[in-house]
């Protein structure tokens, strides 16, 4: 089977799988214990929280775990103060956990102002900059486009929005960017970045948010004060250290990574084109990880469950034409007529082969050429 | 007020009425109850036109919510059952009492030898609670918070309840036949499955798969729906039909507005097909009259001339709302909702016909093989039993 649904999930690694085995088995003790098993567990967890903040380029940060990127997310944006009627600014091509949350703070009469993206999925600088003004309290714009790897400069927009916004706070969704690309945290003014484990080898179940130095986060679950109060709930030792030994070996391997992606997305980019009714929707400067194009003929499930037969797990960017909510990411893109319900997404893992892309064209070929047969 | 019931009291409905053949309904049954409360441990008992379930052990609440689900069954209650002896019933009732607020007894002696009236045992119940709860227990027997119920039955015991939680009412599964239900992943064919397996109809479906234009979840979505079905029904034999082959012979062969007449056409030839070879004495169908184009009256004709047996439409008079409230009953509407296309939806004509006519369908068919179409789509059906 070919398995080109990684920014979904990917497999965990054996490495991240022996760290969780450790202590689900031999170190399972709380990390609040007063004995020293439950302190040695505590000191592992530190001693993850400062490798994924240099990581992240934030050695100085804090960094909260989570159970999740959502959970993440929703931290960042119902954890900080926003002053009443104030603004809130999200690209308008945002995962579902950062729309949704902004779509309740909408609710909750806040002013929700989405900032347009090209058709590659980025943020267009110069209308973001429209957008911004002194009743803006919150920003967040995902660092690398989950639907089509498209690498905003975060830093840049973070600049942006502290000169027109001061009193602004700059978040942004680095689910797809953290351990796959360069993440330098310290040298932009950005506040909040959040997290996941499993999109880079470890278990599901952790995330985790960045948080600046000078930002006060409130919790929104209460209980036990773990994670200095912003986070209560016992910590999920084995996914942390998991989430640490995963990260870890994603930045060990990131440059080599990086190059055999690059080719084996050249080469499907080829491939692609020799289609002309496919149309790219990834940038060229996008992230080597995710490579998203739309069929002007047939449905992107369609063509999703016809590669399933033939042992190739993909991606959809709208999962069903009948389903409104997945229709929100195309238009977003600009998609006309039947490019809007046509839109797959490949995205691979530091694991994937050459071999593998080009059992895939294959595949891809003699799908395609038959699904297109029935085309009215 | 803390109990512990020790036994769970059925009351059967309409199978009273049936007269000679009250023994085949009550073993039939008797035969769905124990179906359904498969693999729990527990006894059952029957006495006087009820039913007991003891010695149930901690599945008090799972026994209740399957037994709901039986058709047939009227109404159950959580009971405390002992001996029909004065004192011990009094005890009980003490046992069962409210701490405080205004309540009444109601006596059942259905056993006519005990030596007093129901009325006057009633009372006297109602004369010892009122001793024990220093007047914080008034009685009123009109405007009552509690209505403490015991019936004495004439096996020596009496059962003492409050509660009557409704049954599911109907018939008992079987005791009308076979049906063949086309089901969809809509909302529809569910309840339309329900209402005659409430009318004693043992439900097989049958589901039209056009992978890859539908996907597995579609699919899975349907096997959910026939699991909430067999809730009621003990189980449901469910036929997975590749009707892709068929769709792409209509949409190649056929006019475009007629795609859906003609495929409904053949949903009911290779469900009547199905149905004869698993003994079904009908097929039924989720149509609601006038909901989409392929139910007016002059689409159903054309439809249902492709096919000689009965086509049992039990929503054929419901409005929407209607249909969605049975489907929230039955727990069958966040299944039916799901974002997931069903086969109808794919090569969806534009323009379709909504007044056909047999004779244009016919010929519209003509350049298609509907047997070598039909006889495939049948050779590699797939058939699985589907339990909740």
């Amino acid at each position: 089977m070919i398995y080109f649904d990684n920014a979904a999930t990917t497999r965990v690694t054996k490495e991240a799988a022996e760290t969780a085995l450790k202590y689900f088995t031999d170190l399972y003790y709380n990390p609040s214990a007063m004995y020293h098993e439950g302190l040695k567990v505590k000191n592992d967890i530190e001693s993850v929280r400062k490798s994924i903040l240099s990581a992240i380029g934030a050695p100085d940060g804090k960094l909260y775990f989570t159970s999740s990127g959502t959970e993440a997310d929703n931290l960042a944006f119902f954890g900080t103060k926003k002053k009443k009627n104030s603004r809130v600014i999200i690209s308008n091509a945002e995962h579902a956990a950062v729309y949704q949350s902004a779509m309740n703070l909408k609710n909750a009469g806040y002013g929700v102002s989405l900032a347009p993206v090209d058709g590659s999925g980025r943020v267009d600088e110069d209308k973001f900059r429209e957008l911004l003004s002194d009743d803006v309290s919150f920003v967040s714009v995902i660092h690398v486009s989950n639907e089509t790897g498209a690498i905003n400069d975060i830093a840049a927009l973070a600049r942006l929005t502290k000169q027109a916004s001061p009193r602004a706070l700059f978040h942004s969704d680095g689910v797809q960017a953290g351990g796959k690309i360069r993440v330098d945290l310290a040298n932009a003014p950005i506040d909040l970045y959040s997290l996941s484990a499993h999109k880079i080898g470890a278990p599901k179940g952790t995330g985790a948010l960045y948080c600046s130095k000078c930002v006060n986060l409130n919790p929104i679950l209460y209980g036990g004060g773990q994670e200095e109060g912003v986070r209560s709930s016992t910590e999920n030792t084995a996914g942390i250290m998991a989430f640490g030994q995963a990260m870890s070996d994603c930045c060990k391997y990131m440059a080599e990574t990086r190059e055999k992606l690059k080719n084996i997305i050249k080469y499907l980019r080829k491939a692609l084109g020799e289609y002309d009714d496919i149309a790219i929707l990834s940038p060229e400067d996008g992230s080597p990880y995710i490579l998203s194009f739309a069929s002007g003929s047939v449905r992107g499930e369609v063509i999703e469950h016809a590669l399933e037969r033939e042992g190739v797990l993909v991606g959809t960017g709208s999962a069903c034409s009948s389903n409104k909510t997945t229709r929100r990411i195309p238009e977003a893109l600009k998609l006309k007529g039947k490019y809007a319900e046509g839109v797959l997404r490949l995205s691979f893992s530091r694991f994937t082969t050459a071999e593998e892309a080009v059992i895939f064209a294959e595949k891809f070929e003699k799908v395609y050429k038959e699904l297109k047969k029935h085309v009215g | 007020m803390s109990v512990e019931y020790n036994c769970i009291l059925i009351r059967f409905g309409e199978i009273f009425l049936k007269g000679h053949n009250k023994k085949y309904f009550e073993d039939l049954l008797i035969n769905n109850i124990k179906n359904a409360l498969k693999p729990l441990d527990y006894v059952f008992n029957r006495s006087q036109g009820r039913y007991y379930i003891e010695e149930f052990g901690l599945n008090a609440g799972e026994i209740v919510s399957r037994l709901t689900k039986v058709f047939g069954i009227h109404s159950v209650s959580n009971a405390l059952k002992v001996k029909t002896d004065p004192e011990t019933v009094f005890d009980a009732a003490r046992k069962m009492a409210p701490s405080e607020g205004k309540f009444r007894v109601t006596v059942k002696r259905a056993d006519k030898r005990l030596p007093f009236t129901s009325a006057e045992m009633a009372a006297k119940i109602g004369g010892e609670l009122l001793k024990a709860s220093g007047a914080r227990l008034k009685v009123d027997l009109f405007d009552y918070d509690f209505d403490l119920n015991v019936d004495m039955r004439d096996n020596g015991y009496s059962y003492l309840f409050y509660d009557k939680i409704p049954g599911a009412g109907g018939l008992p599964v079987g005791c009308s036949g076979n049906g063949m239900l086309l089901l969809s992943g809509g909302i529809d064919s569910p309840v339309a499955g329900w209402l005659m397996a409430k009318r004693g109809v043992r439900v097989n479906a049958v589901h039209f798969h056009s992978f890859p234009y539908t996907s597995e979840l579609a699919l899975q979505k349907v096997k959910d729906l026939a699991a909430k079905l067999a809730k009621y029904t003990g189980g449901v034999k469910l036929f997975i039909v590749p009707f892709t082959d068929i769709q792409y012979a209509i949409h190649e062969k056929c006019p475009e507005s007629f795609m859906i007449t003609i495929m409904r056409r053949f949903m009911m030839r290779i469900a009547e097909k199905l149905a004869k070879h698993s003994d079904c004495g009908a097929i039924i169908t989720g149509e609601s009259l006038g909901q989409v184009a392929s139910q007016t009256m002059q689409s159903m004709n054309v439809t249902n001339s492709v096919v000689s047996m009965p086509v049992f439409r039990p929503l054929i008079g419901f409005d929407k709302e209607e249909i969605i409230a049975i489907s929230k009953k039955i727990d069958a509407f966040d299944i039916s909702i799901r974002p997931y296309e069903d086969c109808c939806t794919v090569f969806l004509p534009k323009n379709p016909v909504i007044r056909p006519k047999i004779s244009e369908a016919i010929e519209y068919e003509y350049p298609l093989d509907v047997d070598a179409l039909i006889d495939a789509a049948i050779k590699n059906t797939v058939t699985e039993y589907i339990t909740e």
